[in-house]
């Protein structure tokens, strides 16, 4: 294997980013490939990490650490590694970014700008992703909200900067929420060893709060304090209700290639982040919280779907989708079971595809009618029939019809939450049941929304438009045939977080 | 041990820029009127840059003259930054005096490096009136500079303003230093040090009016608010390469008296004034960053920037957990401040000249103009917010674990709540920078001159250097005797 394989991973990109600032800002085509090869040699060696990665195994791998600053009682190392939580959603940075930057070639201004920043992102992201260390961590959280803020006020719509803005405040704010959450871990953990040890180290930091020695002199209201913190900060990225309101603004005004990254892999960071760092440190807290996160999940399910059923533009509508979508997850998380937890991987996976893919075929769409008013647009599967059969089938996916990625995950989230033991969630059957009742609302307005766009009158003026372009069937054909590859066969998936998701659960105990 | 057998070598880095500013100013007389002069600008860096190797080489070992001047760690570090900080100031100068012919070069250049004397004298000396001196000599030179443009009503009203009000707040600080001399009978710090316990017991209410007198002139020296009212008009009327001066170079030094003073003369009775800077800290940093915002004019938004960056600084101070570890995080704060701030303002110098224009709106296309200014420029901005991979990024991370650890999590609170508040500012001047086309009637692209491209490039360098590689900076701070 090739050695420190997840810096490479990581930096990578930067690499690329740094490439493309050399080039002069003309020779667009040039910037267009770098930027394209850049992410899928990155691509490629994030599958040879899939490739090399050991299913039978549940801690880290690809370990590697290297002391970096020293804070005086604090060191804070460089540590990176995956275990079968972090290695699913790395491999979905890279896909994704990929496939965006093939959507995002019909960018025509400012390109060279535009691919350094989409690059910088995905270091980023990839970082948050593999980073074992809290300070790395924050570090590379924080590092992608720079590049966001640019992408969006640069590229987006007409409402970009004020939608920016509020990005980066909302956000700024998760993370300052968070940072003071993770120091006062690391210094807790301090306090509670008598001084002796020292670390931001998220699994050592695990290993103390688990000693029943170190548990004790922690007091619940302080671990619950923290996990609330903790909670909040991640609410914002994923986002949960009611924190969620920079995310319509966002995804809507960003260009169709970023929304595919801000919903696609973004939001993802909030999940995961909950599952290593709150669940991974605080097991115990993650009982006394399930309840409450699972009811926040079925609001989250619920106020979604019924937000997007009154939406009039189809992106925001795809945005408040996404919002209920992820409510799934959270219902997932909060069961603490085997199946809920692997059904919350899953879903962060497919929701990953399927919503990327929504948003590319909006923006197919907008880019050929110039809009996104549902009443607008119609008969599109008679004007431009592939673009409209893909967004079809995006929109299948997303409802969870059978066969494909949808289906999967929201079985598994379901099963756990009904199987969740009435000890840790009280009235768990009653909260699934509510939460399914949310799916038949996503299947109402996603058919409707695309009874009226594909099907339905069509307007003269749309007759004659061009249809799908070579470009653009990759990323369309590769983000339906990865849900449709989970879908009908999920072992793939499962086989690499299984034991990871055994791990979380047995040390919660639930 | 007298004036004679003293180790006066430990002075030589003072002594020779001493001499050598003496020779400047000399050499502006013998070159006649003509005003543009670069050979002494060049020759200022030369002196300021001589300086830095012998400090680096006469400071390394710590000693004294005599309880009134010390050689330290501390010292060292700050004379160092100081020293570079000026060296950068003067390259800025140096562009912006060959567009102002009213600005006589000869005494611009010498008094800035009288000034700096003034603060190398003030960060080494141990004893309360070798302090006041230098910080007299760092101060006047800095009015006179303030005023330079002498046929400029708004430099002018700044050098008056910056004149009365720091007139004012020397005022403030010899009449606390004169209340601790009468109680302890002595000016050295050391001494003073082992006086006050049993004083603050005796006479509780005299020591702390005393400090508060003392915070009082030195807060005015930092700009901390309350004290902060003159740097605004101050940074808005002064030459801008001044303005940079004040903020990075007049600023650090007035940190260094007051950690000097703090934590040698006052280290016994910390729990007696640290909640006062505890306090201070929160309403700088809240007053700071809530007044930039509405900020119009770039030189005023420094300004504001600049006292919430003192807050931040200003936050280690009140929560000392371990002397070696509060002083480690400032003076990597300084560092980075030093960095992020004179990049900064050499951007500003360059971009408000060549626009004729202070607004905000000056930036307006930066990118289009001059595609590495406005990167280094973000990196800066970044840096000063507090966001990766910058040296600010790690300053300020490393001062909130200081924080948390010393148990003050409102403070933290307060710091961390206020930096998010900063985003609003500095993505407004990269708002600019990057989203708003130049205005039509500024040259489309920006020639940088080469002093000022380097001062931005070595910034540069350093900003995501020390982010990156904060630990070299950490690792040599932690193995450095601070005081004497």
């Amino acid at each position: 294997m090739i050695p420190n394989l997840l810096t490479w991973i990581v930096f990578f990109p930067l690499v690329g980013a740094l490439l493309i600032l050399a080039i002069p800002r003309e020779q667009k085509n040039a910037i267009r490939s770098i930027a394209a090869g850049t992410s899928i040699i990155t691509l490629i060696l994030s599958i040879l990490a899939w490739i090399g990665f050991d299913r039978s195994q549940s801690g880290m791998q690809f370990v590697e650490s290297y002391s970096w600053i020293n804070l005086g009682d604090f060191q804070i190392y460089y540590d990176l590694g995956v275990d079968g939580l972090s290695m699913p959603l790395l491999l979905l940075v890279t896909l994704i970014t990929t496939l965006s930057i093939t959507a995002s070639f019909n960018i025509k201004e400012r390109v060279k700008e535009y691919f350094t920043w989409i690059l910088i992102l995905m270091t980023g992201l990839l970082g948050v992703f593999v980073a074992q260390d809290l300070f790395l961590f924050f570090l590379f959280f924080e590092l992608t909200l720079i590049p966001v803020f640019f992408l969006i006020s640069i590229w987006g719509g007409k409402e970009r900067e004020p939608a920016s803005i509020k990005f980066l405040i909302y956000n700024g704010l998760g993370s300052a929420v968070m940072v003071m959450a993770f120091i006062a871990l690391a210094y807790k953990a301090f306090e509670a060893t008598a001084f002796s040890h020292a670390t931001f180290n998220i699994s050592a930091l695990a290993d103390i709060f688990s000693n029943p020695e170190v548990s004790g002199v922690l007091t619940d209201s302080l671990k619950a304090g923290i996990f609330l913190a903790l909670l909040i900060a991640f609410a914002v990225k994923l986002p949960i209700i009611p924190l969620h309101t920079w995310l319509p603004n966002a995804y809507v005004e960003a260009p169709t290639g970023v929304s595919m990254m801000l919903a696609g892999v973004l939001s993802k960071m909030g999940a995961y982040g909950l599952l290593r760092i709150s669940y991974g440190i605080l097991p115990d807290q993650a009982v006394n919280f399930a309840t409450f996160i699972a009811i926040l999940g079925v609001v989250n399910i619920l106020y979604g779907a019924f937000i997007a059923l009154v939406q009039t533009d189809l992106k925001k509508l795809i945005a408040y989708s996404s919002i209920s979508h992820l409510g799934i997850v959270l219902l997932g998380v909060a069961s603490v079971t085997e199946a809920g937890i692997q059904g919350a991987v899953f879903q962060l996976v497919s929701h990953g595809f399927i919503v990327a893919l929504l948003f590319f075929m909006v923006g197919a769409i907008y880019e050929r009618t110039n809009t996104r008013t549902i009443s607008e647009l119609g008969g599109l599967s008679k004007s431009v029939p592939v673009l409209a059969g893909f967004m079809l089938a995006a929109a299948m996916a997303s409802l969870g019809l059978p066969g494909l990625s949808g289906f999967v995950s929201e079985l598994l989230a379901f099963i756990g939450i009904f199987g969740a033991s009435a000890e840790i969630i009280p009235a768990a059957r009653v909260i699934a049941v509510v939460g399914a009742i949310g799916i038949i609302f996503t299947a109402a307005y996603l058919l409707w929304a695309m009874q009226r766009t594909t099907f339905g009158k069509m307007d003269e003026k749309y007759l004659g438009l061009p249809d799908a372009r070579p470009m653009e069937y990759i990323p369309m054909i590769g983000l339906l045939g990865l849900s449709l590859l989970i879908g009908v066969y999920p072992s793939i998936l499962s086989d690499v977080i299984n034991t990871t998701v055994i791990d979380i659960v047995s040390k919660i105990g639930g | 041990m007298s004036a004679y057998n003293a180790n006066w070598s430990l002075m030589t880095p003072e002594i020779v820029l001493m001499i050598l500013a003496l020779v400047i100013f000399t050499l502006d007389f013998m070159t006649g009127m003509s005003r543009n002069k670069p050979f002494l600008g060049r020759l200022s860096i030369l002196s300021l840059l001589a300086t830095t190797v012998l400090v680096a080489v006469f400071n390394r070992e710590t000693g004294q003259i005599g309880d009134m001047f010390v050689v330290d760690g501390f010292a060292m570090v700050l004379k160092i930054v100081i020293l570079l900080g000026v060296a950068g100031v003067i390259a800025i100068s140096m562009y912006y005096v060959d567009r102002h012919r009213d600005v006589y070069q000869g005494e611009y250049y010498s008094l800035l490096l009288f000034a700096t004397l003034g603060a190398m004298l003030m960060v080494s000396s141990a004893d309360l009136i070798t302090l006041f001196v230098g910080l007299e000599l760092l101060s006047i030179s800095a009015y006179c500079l303030a005023g330079f443009k002498k046929y400029n009503g708004k430099s002018t009203e700044a050098a008056i303003k910056y004149v009365v009000l720091g007139g004012t707040a020397s005022a403030f600080i010899l009449y606390g230093m004169s209340f601790v001399y009468g109680l302890t009978g002595t000016t050295s710090l050391v001494d003073i040090n082992e006086a006050v316990p049993t004083l603050f017991a005796d006479y509780p209410y005299i020591m702390t009016m005393a400090i508060m007198f003392m915070i009082a002139g030195f807060g005015f020296k930092i700009s901390v608010v309350p004290f902060h009212m003159w740097a605004p008009d101050v940074y808005e009327g002064a030459p801008t390469p001044v303005t940079s001066f004040l903020s990075v170079v007049s600023k650090i030094a007035g940190f260094g008296i007051v950690l000097r003073v703090f934590f040698v003369g006052f280290e016994s009775v910390y729990d007696e004034w640290a909640f006062i800077f505890a306090l201070l800290a929160a309403i700088t940093m809240i007053v700071g960053n809530m007044i930039a915002i509405v900020q119009r004019k770039v030189k005023r938004l420094m300004a504001f920037s600049g006292v919430a960056q003192a807050g931040y600084l200003l936050v280690p101070v009140a929560t000392m957990v371990s002397l070696d570890m509060t002083m480690s995080m400032i003076t990597f704060y300084a560092v980075a401040y030093l960095l992020m701030t004179l990049g900064a303002f050499a951007i500003i110098t360059l971009v408000t000249e060549d626009t004729e224009d202070d607004a905000l709106t000056s930036f307006s296309g930066l990118y289009q103009r001059a595609p590495y200014l406005a990167i280094a420029m973000t990196i800066f901005l970044l840096s000063l917010a507090g966001l990766p991979i910058t040296a600010g990024f790690f300053g300020k991370f490393y001062i909130f674990v200081g924080a948390i650890q010393a148990e003050m999590l409102w403070l933290a609170v307060i710091m961390i709540f206020t930096s998010i508040v900063s985003f609003f500012y500095y993505f407004g001047i990269m708002k600019q920078m990057f989203m708003r086309d130049p205005k039509p009637n500024d040259d489309q692209t920006l020639s940088v001159p080469k002093p000022v491209s380097a001062v931005v490039t070595i910034s540069l360098v350093g900003t995501i250097g020390f982010g990156l590689l904060a630990n070299v900076l950490t690792n040599y701070f932690n193995n450095l005797q601070w005081f004497f």
